[in-house]
């Protein structure tokens, strides 16, 4: 549009092209506007928002389109929407077991809808691209709304004009007019007194007989400042990626362990995992021995590396930095690393014993000597016995050809192969297998293996306190987010602004008198229940009475 | 903001872009950390050898390494170990270097499975699962061939069959 | 008599009191018709009257929280039961907040039936005291729950005037096509309400007659890498059942109307040891709830949308808006610090990490992105009205899903409420 505009206003204020309301005086600048009788609409007080202007280029139609609530809305419902359908089945990422295998799960245990939630991908809804575009998005929105608005609105409210058009009074969603006898300057006086006494902020021009009351201006920016929180928020889920930023892994510790906390120079041990059960005084009767849980907690120890701390051959040299109970809501804290409770497990887990050999013949028994079950010593000396191991099963078993073999590196079914020497036996030795487990003796017949040697000698373990064994496995999850703390930073601005804008409301009256006529008009942007209430007070106490319902000239409608 | 709106534009468009994009990025290549890369460089290790020195991976910087995970309790591994022991007879003489990384387990436990195996490679000893964990392990057996210079050539992941591991090392040969 | 029989007496107490002062909002309202005085003066005064017995109802009601509390050494806000009994309560702390802000007592008529549905409804779950679990042991179980629970009292109230002002504003004798989808929209609505009272009813009737039935189910289930096992499980239903567990079989079923089996068997791709309960549950809710609707309608003759809509008349429905909207958006910030910040904040005290994506988050921040949309609609002029009370509505819907649709339907962290 390249037809020069008139944008200067009756009273003498030059305006932006596309003003709506002059800047000073608040006059209607558009002609079908002026000549309407419906009620001014506000926004931004009127004043241009450079977003509309003509002729946008493609950088401003990108940056509308960004600008706008409507697609704001749009984009907010899109997305939880998408967050519904990531409810409908488990998430992939809530199974935490290596051989969980998608493709695999939904589709067998779900029938046809699973087929299709998997093959759309919304199993991992909340990081797949879409739902994270939408959430960029959002980002991208609430920042370029943001800049549209907040400057044309600190304009707008800098410098306020005291006296306003006729027009720009009649027509707000609140007004008033009416003759009024007596002194203008005295009465104005006595209704901006009035007003202050309501907390408002009033100035009166030089006139004496127009007036401005204004009131928590502050809470204008309140949406502005909730934004600005949101904004960090999303920057801080974006920090998460970061390497490093952000480690979520889970360790499995047996009472009595040292592990190493992978990818940190941590080592943690456990000093025992307990579960603690509520009596059966301290439940109703309902959940009378339900075995419901007390306490969870896990003695942890925290120890650093000092030394050989990336050297695989040498042992680390570990220092003790701190100590924790860890219960479920009390993690171990220490720098930046937590370690939370997860999970448990009361299987014991057997670490070494202490057995006795028996000479069978004579009924005498040598002993004890100490067999540890990971790296036992090769060479036992119990009496006039002498033990050499000369081989060692962890977790006993037979293949399908016969032949013995391990199915795992845990203690489940220990086996140590012996060849011991002594009285009554042959001077090289004669091979014997021990199960230290009782439930292993019998599963593999252990007398029948060692024939002829079992009726000779016995190895047996006197009395649980020749076992050493840890009672429980406790598995923590181990994290470190370094962008936690900003997330509180931003969840603060984001109530901050919310509170700020939700519980107070910017609230404005303008008035004057010409000539004794009283022509009043306010303004604000939320509660216009409570706005009249104040315009109605003020009006009592200078001598007017009116319900204020009656001041409403469209306010009802916002 | 007046003369400086094109600029404020430009930047904070540009910033959503470069974020934004990096953030989309991002869901495409995350999984969790899996198996060490081809092309990645081989991750460092210094274990100890069956006599109890210590044997790192930088000594064979200039060859070609088979790096084989296993374990006494993994019947696969135990199944494919006479193939490794073949190829590595057959190779040797090229340069070869064949290192069994056993899956932390204890002196007697892998003393006895060597012994019955007949192996003459070089055998390793990881501690603590540290090595497994470096390399990405899920599941075994895993093999690892690594060029001379030191990065990867394959992986592949359970049991081998002599022809394939003719294949992979004919590979790292050249 | 010690703490905890004296804050059961206290809600029973309350509950009263909440009834009453319905039947006193009821007077308010329809005697201003035949009353002999000045309606103005009738309406005031009756409308005082209401107001002090809800009043005195919320004092019972606090009092049954406290002495609960004191009783039982622990907050109660830690199952089912205890959880809902506080929403009735924040309900009503919500009503008189807007009650003082507005003074339109005609909101009461609506806003105490919704109380009084809530309590009932928290009657059906079981009451004992059940100690916490050691993720519950926390402060922050106190700030979390209750502002929580605050924040979506004021969404009821929302929903409450939101409703009021469709039944006052939808014209039953409009014919056009419009018209008749709201009219029927807003009768399924209230169809909807009857069922929830139809699962009360049920829920209390057959537990009076102490109903059970029992069957064993076989389960198979794949295990995360694709292993199929098959276990059987016991499970006990309260209700006749009309759709018996998947691949189950009677062990014990009480007759009622000549049901000694399952009549029907729920289908298999429901998921979950207690889905054909709950399924059987919802059957009957909604038998019950269409009967009771069905008997009504036969009474009053016209829909039960037009029935109640001449009682509204009286109001102003701008002012229903107004209040709908108000509610909400002082709702709105509480929900978002009690429901979301204090939530993350525990959740990394207890979990190690302050978003999940747990079924239960997730439906939070959905309730709270829906109520951000709603807010964001306001701002443009012709969502004011209609669209935004049918928004307060089905945002309310969304919270219900929130609280209790997924404590039921899906599995996750949260599921401890303590639910047979």
């Amino acid at each position: 549009m390249l037809l020069p505009v008139n944008t200067k206003c009756e009273c003498g204020h030059q305006n932006a092209v596309g003003t709506v309301l002059c800047e000073a005086c608040g006059k209607p600048l558009e002609k079908e506007l002026l000549e309407s009788n419906e009620p001014l609409e506000m926004r931004y007080d009127g004043v241009a928002r450079r977003s509309q202007k003509a002729n946008p280029d493609l950088l401003d139609k990108i940056w509308n389109f960004f600008s706008s609530v409507k697609i704001a809305i749009y984009m907010i419902v899109l997305t939880f929407i998408g967050a519904m359908l990531g409810t409908i089945y488990p998430q992939a990422s809530s199974f935490l077991s290596n051989t969980f295998d998608p493709s695999v799960y939904y589709p067998e245990t779900y029938g046809l809808p699973g087929k299709i939630y998997y093959f759309l991908g919304l199993h991992n809804t909340y990081s797949s691209w879409w739902f994270i575009a939408l959430l960029v998005m959002i980002g991208t929105s609430l920042v370029i709304c943001s800049i549209d608005r907040v400057l044309p609105l600190y304009r707008a409210l800098n410098k306020q004009q005291i006296r306003k058009h006729m027009s720009f009074l009649k027509r707000q969603k609140a007004t008033y007019s009416a003759p009024l006898a007596g002194d203008a300057v005295e009465w104005t006086t006595q209704y901006g007194q009035a007003l202050r006494k309501k907390g408002y902020k009033v100035t009166i021009d030089e006139t004496g007989t127009a007036l401005l009351a204004e009131k928590n201006r502050f809470s204008r920016w309140g949406p502005y400042i909730n934004h600005i929180g949101l904004i960090l928020v999303l920057l801080v889920l974006l920090a998460r990626s970061i390497p490093g930023w952000n480690v979520d892994q889970y360790v499995s510790i047996a009472d009595g362990d040292t592990v190493p906390i992978a990818d940190t120079n941590y080592y943690a041990k456990s000093e025992g995992f307990k579960v603690e059960l509520y009596d059966n005084e301290e439940l109703p009767e309902e959940l009378q021995n339900s075995g419901r849980v007390k306490s969870y907690k896990t003695d942890i120890v925290l120890y650093e590396c000092t030394e050989n701390c990336h050297d695989d051959f040498e042992r680390p040299a570990l220092t003790e930095v701190h100590r924790h109970t860890i219960l479920v809501n009390s993690p171990l804290r220490y720098k930046e690393l937590k370690l939370h409770q997860f999970d448990f497990n009361l299987t014991p887990r057997i670490n070494a014993v202490s057995p006795m050999i028996v000479n069978l013949e004579t009924g005498e028994s040598y002993g004890p000597f100490h067999l540890t079950m990971v790296e036992p010593e090769l060479n036992y000396e119990a009496g006039p016995y002498k033990l050499e191991l000369i081989g060692k099963y962890m977790d006993f078993s037979i293949n399908s050809q016969g032949e013995p073999i391990t199915l795992s590196n845990n203690p489940n079914a220990p086996a140590f192969i012996f060849n011991i020497k002594g009285p009554g036996l042959a001077d090289n030795g004669e091979v014997y297998m021990y199960f230290p487990l009782e439930k292993d003796k019998v599963r593999f017949s252990q007398d029948v293996i060692n024939r002829e040697l079992s009726k000779k000698i016995a190895i047996k373990v006197e009395g649980m306190e020749n076992v050493d064994y840890s009672a429980a496995t406790t598995y923590l999850n181990i994290r470190i987010d370094k962008a936690a703390k900003y997330l509180w930073v931003g969840a603060f601005f984001c109530m901050l602004g919310l509170t700020m804008g939700t519980y107070w409301q910017h609230r404005r009256i303008w008035l004057r008198i010409d000539d004794g006529q009283l022509t009043l008009g306010a303004h604000t942007n939320k509660n216009w229940y409570g706005l009249r209430a104040d315009v109605a007070f003020a009006l009592k106490r200078c001598g007017i009475e009116l319900d204020p319902k009656s001041l409403d000239n469209g306010g009802h409608k916002g | 903001m007046g003369k400086y709106r094109k600029k404020v534009q430009v930047v904070v468009l540009l910033l959503a872009l470069v974020l934004g994009g990096y953030a989309i990025f991002q869901t495409f290549t995350s999984d969790d950390d899996g198996l060490v890369k081809v092309g990645e460089q081989a991750p460092q290790f210094r274990l100890a050898n069956l006599q109890g020195d210590p044997v790192a991976l930088q000594d064979y910087i200039g060859k070609p390494v088979v790096i084989n995970f296993w374990g006494s309790f993994c019947e696969p591994c135990i199944r494919e170990m006479p193939s490794f022991e073949s190829q590595y007879q057959q190779w040797k003489d090229q340069g070869v270097e064949l290192l069994g990384i056993n899956l932390s387990e204890d002196t007697i436990a892998v003393s006895t499975y060597v012994k019955k195996q007949g192996v003459n490679y070089t055998i390793l000893r990881d501690v603590d699962r540290k090595t497994e964990k470096r390399y990405g392990l899920r599941s075994y057996p895993t093999t690892f061939f690594v060029n001379r210079d030191g990065t990867l050539s394959s992986v592949f992941v359970g049991e081998m069959k002599e022809s394939q591991i003719q294949e992979h090392i004919a590979q790292i040969v050249q | 008599m010690n703490w905890l029989q004296f804050s059961s007496t206290s809600l029973s107490a309350a509950f009263f009191l909440y009834l009453f002062a319905t039947v006193f909002y009821m007077v308010t309202l329809a005697g201003k018709k035949w009353s002999k005085g000045d309606p103005k003066q009738h309406e005031a005064r009756w409308g005082k009257i209401a107001f002090v017995t809800s009043t005195l109802g919320l004092i019972a009601h606090l009092l049954f929280f406290f002495t609960r509390w004191i009783g039982s050494g622990q907050i109660p806000t830690s199952n089912m039961y205890e959880f809902v009994t506080l929403l009735g309560m924040t309900i009503m702390i919500a009503y008189t907040i807007i009650f003082f802000i507005y003074k339109k007592a005609l909101l009461g008529m609506f806003a105490l039936p919704l109380a009084i549905i809530v309590i009932a409804y928290a009657s059906v779950f079981p009451s004992e005291v059940q100690p916490l679990i050691p993720a519950l042991q926390s402060n922050w179980l106190k700030i979390h729950v209750t502002m929580a629970a605050l924040g979506e009292a004021f969404f009821a109230v929302g929903f409450a005037a939101g409703l009021m002002y469709l039944l006052r504003v939808i014209d039953f004798k409009d014919t056009s096509k419009n018209g008749k989808r709201a009219q029927r929209w807003l009768e399924f609505t209230l169809i909807s309400i009857m069922i929830v009272i139809g699962f009360i009813i049920a829920a209390f009737g057959f537990k009076g007659m102490g109903y059970t039935a029992t069957f064993q189910q076989e389960n198979a289930s794949v295990s995360q890498v694709g292993e199929i096992t098959t276990t059987t499980s016991t499970v006990e239903y309260t209700m006749p059942p009309i759709f018996k567990p998947y691949n189950s079989e009677a062990v014990e079923v009480q007759s009622f109307l000549g049901i000694q089996d399952g009549l029907l068997e729920t289908p298999s791709w429901f998921n979950g040891v207690n889905s054909g309960r709950k399924l059987n549950t919802v059957v009957w809710s909604i038998i019950v709830g269409l009967l009771l609707y069905g008997i009504v309608r036969l009474i009053i003759r016209k829909p039960l949308g037009a029935a109640i809509h001449p009682a509204l008349e009286g109001i102003d429905p701008d002012d229903l808006d107004e209040i709908s909207y108000r509610a909400i958006v002082i709702g709105f910030p509480v929900f978002t610090l009690g429901a979301l910040i204090f939530a993350m904040i525990w959740a990394e005290k207890a979990w190690g990490r302050f978003w999940g994506w747990d079924p239960k988050e997730v439906w939070a921040l959905v309730t709270w992105l829906y109520y951000s949309a709603y807010l964001h609609f306001r701002l443009s002029r012709g969502w004011h009205g209609k669209p935004s009370a049918w928004l307060s509505v089905i945002g309310f819907v969304i919270v219900l899903f929130t609280l209790v649709g997924v404590n039921l339907l899906i599995a996750g962290l949260h599921s401890y409420a303590g639910v047979n």
